[in-house]
């Protein structure tokens, strides 16, 4: 299998471009649709993805062979459960500041396909190391994303950057809203594609 | 069949596992947990006091809790106050029952230390000792009354009233002649961008300054909210110069006896805040009132 020979880094990097949750792999569209508003919101919910993957990826790998394989779906969902109400106790008890900004994103993330599907794809397959690059690619990578179509929608929308105001005015407010966040995606999709493209032609060239 | 037991079995395990890393979690975080929520409600309480950073709180401040209870002695009914009373040095509660007029029936000494007494249930187990059967009670509310120096510096009730969606839980502040001091939405589930609006300053500070007198006829009236008074009641938002005093004496003076304006699409919301508020502040007013007079009458000399 190609996996297999791939290295720690290759993982690493992997998660972050060519195999980016969002632009390349199409997962948990539903969060990068609707809350990449801002770029404070992409960074939050990044954080708790990328969290809550490296843990699920690290345990579903230590145990992935005594998991049954018809039950196999179950115990991911448990797994991840398990971690997000965890992080999410952690952080209400000695983070009350953090928890008050992350709080509701921490919890969102149950229902998150891209964790689910590094589990499946990945962790409940490879060892602990290259389970865990992997997992910290994979999150990096969704609040890379996430980042990015904050950045646009919230410059484009609001006319600001991290809360700041840059341009001092409002250039499309359609920006904001929820049906926009389809044409950001869509745009940096085909966007990630064509580099792709042109960096292969120039590999054969 | 042997397939089916395996699988029942390997997801009991699971979910037992699970389980227990959810429990031990929320085992050990309990307690910080408990204290963060506590240190949010101190601080709410003193920052609707008006005390911050340019008026720092007195050292001597100190939050007094009333607990009431409902006490029923066979067909009879009580009003049960339990209240923290000087004795010495020490701190000790007293529970001061008062028949339906307002009259004075018995007061009983609770054993039971300061802190415990913050517990629900450690009260509870404190009063079954006075409060023997065939006395049933019943836990009503707290209310807090902050004094400093011997003075009472003013009251803090919570409220919990229903909202548009569901219950608001919000503190209202008072001072001892029963003008609003201010309010504080704690919990609610309002929508955003229309009830969460609740949250804001430019809707809370509209009670701030409210006499007795004005509070009971408060109403919600559905006008804009005139952008200059909007601009003084966020107050966070004010940089330097941007009133002067004499601006400030005039709006406060124009707005003082104004109604409460509505939450633009929000008017059920603001509805509910009102008439929540209006509610806890004048069951207070009126109970506190008949509790001063039969401490004073008995000569129960409470610490507050």
């Amino acid at each position: 299998m190609a996996i297999k020979e791939k290295t720690n880094t290759q993982l690493f990097v992997d998660g972050i471009l060519s195999e980016n949750p969002i632009f390349r792999l199409a997962l948990s569209m539903c969060p990068a649709v609707g809350i990449s508003t801002s770029v404070m919101n992409g960074i939050l919910l990044g954080t708790a993805v990328l969290f809550v993957q490296v843990c699920s990826s690290c345990t579903i790998s230590l145990v992935r062979n005594y998991i049954h394989p018809k039950i196999r779906i179950p115990t991911y969902t448990l797994t991840i459960a398990t971690w997000v109400t965890v992080i999410d106790l952690v952080l209400a008890a000695y983070m009350p500041v953090a928890y008050k900004a992350m709080g509701l994103f921490v919890r969102l993330i149950v229902a998150f396909a891209i964790i689910t599907m590094r589990l499946e794809m990945f962790a409940s397959r490879e060892p602990l190391q290259k389970s865990f690059f992997d997992g910290l690619g994979m999150g990096l990578g969704f609040m890379f994303a996430m980042m990015v179509l904050g950045f646009v929608r919230e410059l484009l929308g609001s006319g600001m950057i991290l809360g700041y105001d840059v341009l001092g005015f409002k250039p499309l407010l359609f920006f904001v809203l929820p049906c926009a966040g389809f044409f950001v995606v869509g745009i940096m999709m085909g966007f990630f594609n064509w580099i792709e493209v042109v960096y292969k032609r120039k590999k054969e060239v | 069949m042997n397939q089916i037991i395996k699988i029942t079995f390997a997801l009991t395990i699971s979910c037992v596992i699970a389980a227990s890393a959810m429990g031990l979690a929320y085992t050990v975080t309990a307690k910080a947990k408990k204290h963060n929520h506590h240190m949010n409600v101190q601080n709410a309480m003193i920052g609707l006091l008006g005390f911050g950073k340019d008026n720092p709180a007195p050292s001597d401040l100190k939050f007094l809790n009333v607990y009431r209870y409902i006490v029923e002695d066979g067909d009879k009914k009580f009003l049960g106050y339990m209240v923290p009373v000087e004795k010495g040095s020490e701190e000790a509660y007293e529970m001061v029952l008062i028949d339906l007029e307002g009259n004075f029936v018995e007061k009983l000494e609770v054993p039971i230390s300061a802190e415990k007494a913050e517990e629900d249930r450690d009260r509870a187990t404190a009063l079954e000792k006075v409060l023997a059967p065939p006395k049933i009670f019943t836990y009503a509310d707290a209310s807090v009354i902050a004094t400093a120096g011997g003075k009472r510096l003013g009251y803090v009730l919570p409220g919990k009233f229903p909202g548009f969606r569901t219950f608001i839980h919000a503190l209202v502040a008072m001072d001892p002649k029963f003008e609003l001091l201010g309010l504080e939405i704690m919990e609610h589930e309002e929508d955003a961008g229309l009830g969460k609006e609740i949250e804001q300053e430019y809707f809370r500070n509209q009670f701030k300054g409210k006499t007795y007198e004005k509070l009971k006829t408060l109403e919600v009236i559905k006008k804009p909210l005139p952008m200059e008074y909007k601009k003084y009641l966020e107050k966070s938002k004010w940089e330097e110069g941007m009133f002067t005093e004499e601006q400030i004496a005039e709006i406060r003076k124009q707005y003082k006896d104004a109604d409460i304006y509505a939450i633009t699409a929000s008017t059920i919301s603001s509805k509910a805040v009102t008439g929540g508020v209006k509610n806890v502040a004048k069951k207070f007013a009126y109970r506190i009132g008949k509790l001063d007079s039969v401490l004073k009458k008995e000569k129960i000399h409470a610490a507050f």
